[in-house]
This record gives structure tokens, C-alpha cells and sequence, in this order.
């Protein structure tokens, strides 16, 4: 069981792109080797700026919701987990409708494999291999009370994409926590996408 | 301690419920036809058949039930569908070798874990081949008889028709008889594999259950050994203590089967689908894949696009959408995750770029190596 009393709080604008994240991932006991935070690049070729994503566990996960074979489990301390082994098929519905496109399917193995919020870890009282590495602390595992103190924006844990409310265990910072994080597509494609 | 919950608050759900009735009623008229009006049951087994019923109906309940499930319905209507075609039936041998590799060899779980795949095979095995004999034999579709007035063979019946017989002393003979042991001894083997697997893999001994994981293996541990104590009684102790082992033996055994419906074991019936699952690709692979709105790369099959949109429309999620034209499902994961980060950009101010406030150079430089504007 992971202590509700600390929190997970992610801050791209503070990731140097170092990739220790990435490194670090792959140790987690869950998924050997193989590394679930996704970094990625956000104009290669205008800005050495990058981003990472790690799972925000969705209160109504909507990979669960669309998982044929009921085998995306949130647990009471509202972690969501990668697919249960006995029964994923590898479909890929999980990873296509993902808000934040996490989920990993591997179709060798047949199975789709997430950041867990590295659970042997934290629900052992230790920080996510992720967390532990960071050295810009954009990516930060502490008690919720702290954060304030640490930091002067504020963790936002709704978002809307178009119309639908997506709430998350996971936090984004933003100088304004009050309104739900709007991810807006419509923008970036009147531009004429990335 | 809870009460009990009532019969008419079950929450049942009517289809599924008639549809596990008819499956139930369809045993049951296998089970009279096969032994010939039940003349042929064995009354040592009746607390097995009963027990086999009950997981039946379960099983077929809880299958039609999960068959309901918006996202479940998506694949097993397109697989149905798919393989009462004439394509379909043309590529049954095709389906057949993908049922070798998948659902016998296993192989995806080899590539998963090779500790994982030799346990399982063990398990897996050793219980279809305990579920192969034990069925048919308490159903009465089976059965053993001496072979007419000569005690030196056995004549085996196969609803109520003869199917060979052979002589008690030979090969076959103790294959037969002991084709339940082999049974036991590898499930045995598997879940031993599997407990020492269990102890060395840190991530399954964070998230698996006692209810879930370990429980199940315990009962086939508690069955496979049972089953193994009849046989040493018999061979080696002369019979003793053989009516309480068969006893314990029965308990085991109906306790697996009443928790089939309800636990792990319930993805035995779960797997084909992956079948469909693979078939359903290969058709979208064929189509094509759809470009990513965002980025332009293809990356989702037209097929699975259609059916997902179906299925958010259903899930009352279509509100994921950006624009009349621009679902959040055009969207590849990539430009998803950048969309996140662009999102906190955007709230920032665009902060995210470090020299978002710098003024512009209000000279050109055009000589980088020197730094100088050129006049």
C-alpha cells in the first residue's frame, strides 16, 4: 500500500533532459529493464528543452475502461498498474487511449507495461526510481505538505481534454491551480501541428 | 460479521444469466446422453459432477458477463463475425497454428520470463491433461468396464460406445490409470517453480495477492498432493487410510472447482481471446495505418480507430475531442505527452523556453565565430 501522504509532483519546465530518469526506470523490479518514463523531445530542432511523462493514475482510468480484458487494475491506494499478466492480450486499447499516452503494449510479449509509480518501492515507504535521480527535481516524490513550501507553483491534478474531465493522483505544477490543465490540441494544430 | 447478502440483490444481470442456463442445460444433456440416462454415472463422483455444474454455470456466467463489457464486445463481435466468413474458414489452419504457439506453447510468456513460462507450461499442462480425464470420466461420458467375461482386459466406453480395449498389463494400461498422477507431479513441479519465482522477483511480491496469486496455487498444490497420497495408499500402504485421503481428496477438489468462476484460473477461458485479437490486427495492418493529426506519423489502425471511436462514444468519453475533425484519439502518445507539456507551457506563459523573454538581437550576428555583425 502506497502512503497517501506523500505525492507525486512532475515539472517539465524544470527537465535538463539528463535521461537519468530513463536509467533509473529500468531497474524498477516491476518492469526489468525496461524503462517506462517516456522523455521526449519538444522541438529538436528550435530547443534543447524535453519533457518527461510518467503515469498520472487517473482516478476512472480510461485505459481500464477500454481494456477488453479487464486486466487494468486501480489499487486502493490508487495506483494504477500495468496489465495483469494472466489475462492481457496485447490489444493496444490502452495505449491509443491513454489522455497522456503512457501505457506501452509489447506485442512480443503480449502484454502492456506502465509506470506503476515504481510500487515495490513505494509501497515499501521509499521514493520512485525516477524521483530518487532527478537532479532538477522535476520530477519530485515528497510529503503533499511540503510542496508548497518548496515550490512557488502549485500542483494541479485535473485536466480537461476538449470537454472531458480527467482527475489524477499524480500532480502537474502550474502557477494557477485553481482551473483544470486544458490540453488543447486545436492551438498546435492551426499552427500546423509540432 | 456481514450478513449475508440476499438472493434478489445479487444484481444479477438477465442476459448472461440465461445464456450461462443454456450452456449449463447443454452440459446436462451431455451428461444424460453420454451416460446413457445417467445409468453409467459413477455415485463415488456425484459430489465432483455437482461441483463440476456449479463451476460450469459460474464460468459461463462470468464469461457472458465479461462478454457484455463494451470494450470485450468490440473484439468477440468482430472475431465471431470474422471467422463464420468464408475467409475466416479458409484460414482456419492459420488459426489453429496461432492456437499451438499461443494458447499451448505459450510462447509470449517464454518472451515475458523463461522461469515465469516453465512453471506456467508445467501448471498449465499437467491441470488440461487432470481436466481432460477427470471431466469426462464424472460427466459419465467415459467409462471402464472388464472386457466381457475376460478380467485380464479393460474395455473403454466413450458415450456409451466401445473404444478399445487393452490388456491390464500393459503400457497403456498403466498410462490410463496413472495419466492423473503424471497430472499431479507436474502441477506440483510448476507451482514449486512458481513460489521460488514468486520469493526471487521483487515486483511480484509488491503487487501480488493472497487471494489472487497465491491462493490458487496452494489449492492445486492441496489436490495435486491429495490426489498423489490415493495412489501411495493404494501401491504402497495396502490401502490404508484410502476413505479419508479419497474424502480430503473430494474436499480439495470441489473447492477448486467452486473457485474456477471467481479466481485466477478464470483467464484459462479468457485467452483465446487473443486469438481474435491477433487476427483483428493482421486485418488493420492490411488496411493501413492513420497519420497522427499532430505529428503526421502513422500510427493507429483504421480499423481499431473506427471501433475505439465507437467504443469512447459508447463509454460516454467522446468528449475527448479537440475539434468537429480532431479526436484526442488522432493523437499519437508522443504528441499527447508533448500536448501535456505544452499545456503547462502555455499556463506558464511560455516559460517553457528559457529565451522566450530575451529580446531580439537588434543587430544580426552574422559571423558566428567571431560574434561580430558583418558591418
Amino acid at each position: 500500500m502506497v502512503s497517501d501522504e506523500y505525492g507525486f509532483f512532475i515539472d517539465p519546465q524544470r527537465c535538463i533532459g539528463c535521461k537519468s530518469c530513463v536509467g533509473a526506470c529500468a531497474e524498477c523490479g516491476t518492469h526489468k529493464g525496461r524503462p517506462m518514463i517516456h522523455l521526449d523531445e519538444m522541438d529538436r530542432l528550435n530547443s534543447t528543452q524535453t519533457a518527461p511523462t510518467v503515469c498520472m493514475h487517473c482516478e476512472d482510468p480510461i485505459c481500464a475502461q477500454v481494456c477488453p480484458a479487464d486486466a487494468i487494475k486501480r489499487s486502493e491506494d490508487g495506483v494504477v498498474h500495468s496489465s495483469q499478466k494472466p489475462r492481457c492480450i496485447g490489444c493496444q486499447n490502452c495505449e491509443l487511449s491513454c489522455p497522456f499516452g503512457v501505457p506501452i503494449v509489447f506485442s512480443g510479449l503480449e502484454q502492456m507495461l506502465k509506470c506503476d509509480l515504481c510500487y515495490d518501492r513505494t509501497s515499501e515507504g521509499h521514493k520512485p526510481m525516477c524521483a530518487t535521480v532527478c537532479p532538477s527535481q522535476a520530477l519530485l516524490y515528497v510529503p503533499k505538505h511540503e510542496i508548497s513550501a518548496m515550490r512557488q507553483n502549485k500542483p494541479v491534478r485535473e485536466f480537461t481534454v476538449g470537454a472531458l474531465k480527467v482527475k489524477t493522483r499524480n500532480a502537474l505544477m502550474v502557477p494557477d491551480p485553481d482551473k483544470p490543465l486544458h490540453l488543447d490540441a486545436a492551438l498546435l494544430l492551426a499552427e500546423g501541428g509540432w | 460479521m456481514k450478513p449475508p447478502v440476499p438472493l434478489h440483490r445479487l444484481d444479477l444481470q438477465a442476459r448472461p444469466l440465461i445464456r450461462a442456463s443454456l450452456t449449463l442445460m447443454g452440459v446436462v444433456a451431455s451428461v444424460v446422453v453420454g451416460s446413457r440416462g445417467g445409468r453409467w454415472l459413477d455415485p463415488a463422483l456425484l459430489g465432483y459432477l455437482l461441483s463440476a455444474l456449479f463451476a460450469i454455470f459460474g464460468i459461463a456466467y462470468r464469461y457472458w458477463s465479461w462478454v457484455e463489457r463494451p470494450a470485450t464486445a468490440m473484439y468477440f463481435h468482430h472475431s465471431v463475425a470474422r471467422l463464420l466468413t468464408p475467409r475466416g474458414l479458409l484460414e482456419l489452419p492459420r488459426l489453429a497454428l496461432l492456437a499451438l504457439d499461443q494458447l499451448f506453447l505459450q510462447r509470449f510468456i517464454e518472451r515475458r520470463s523463461i522461469k515465469r513460462w516453465g512453471a506456467h507450461a508445467l501448471i498449465a499442462w499437467g491441470c488440461l491433461l487432470a481436466f481432460a480425464v477427470t471431466f469426462p470420466l464424472v460427466f459419465g461420458w467415459v467409462r471402464f468396464t472388464s472386457h466381457g467375461l475376460d478380467v485380464s482386459r479393460y474395455q473403454a466406453w466413450v458415450f456409451g460406445f466401445p473404444a478399445g480395449d487393452f490388456p491390464l498389463d500393459s503400457p497403456v494400461a498403466w498410462l490410463t490409470f496413472h495419466v492423473l498422477d503424471v497430472a499431479a507431479v507436474m502441477v506440483i513441479a510448476g507451482c514449486v517453480l512458481a513460489f521460488v519465482r514468486r520469493r526471487q522477483d521483487e515486483g511480484d511480491m509488491a503487487t501480488q495477492r493472497f487471494d489472487l496469486d497465491i491462493a490458487p496455487l496452494l489449492l492445486l498444490l492441496a489436490v495435486s498432493i491429495t490426489g498423489l497420497m490415493l495412489t501411495a495408499s493404494e501401491k504402497f500402504l495396502h490401502g490404508r487410510n484410502f476413505g479419508t485421503l479419497a474424502y480430503l481428496h473430494e474436499l480439495t477438489v470441489i473447492l477448486l472447482l467452486l473457485s474456477l468462476p471467481f479466481g485466477k484460473l478464470f483467464h484459462i477461458v479468457q485467452r483465446p481471446a487473443q486469438l481474435g485479437v491477433s487476427f483483428y490486427k493482421a486485418d488493420g495492418e492490411a488496411d493501413g495505418r492513420l497519420p497522427c493529426k499532430a505529428c503526421g506519423d502513422p500510427f493507429i489502425r483504421a480499423n481499431q480507430r473506427r471501433d475505439l471511436g465507437e467504443l469512447f462514444s459508447r463509454l460516454e468519453l467522446d468528449a475527448a475531442r479537440h475539434s468537429k475533425d480532431v479526436h484526442h484519439l488522432d493523437l499519437c502518445p508522443k504528441c499527447k505527452r508533448r500536448l501535456l507539456a505544452k499545456a503547462q507551457s502555455v499556463r506558464l506563459g511560455g516559460g517553457f523556453d528559457p529565451f522566450h523573454d530575451l529580446p531580439e538581437p537588434v543587430v544580426p550576428i552574422d559571423d558566428p565565430t567571431t560574434m561580430r555583425p558583418s558591418s
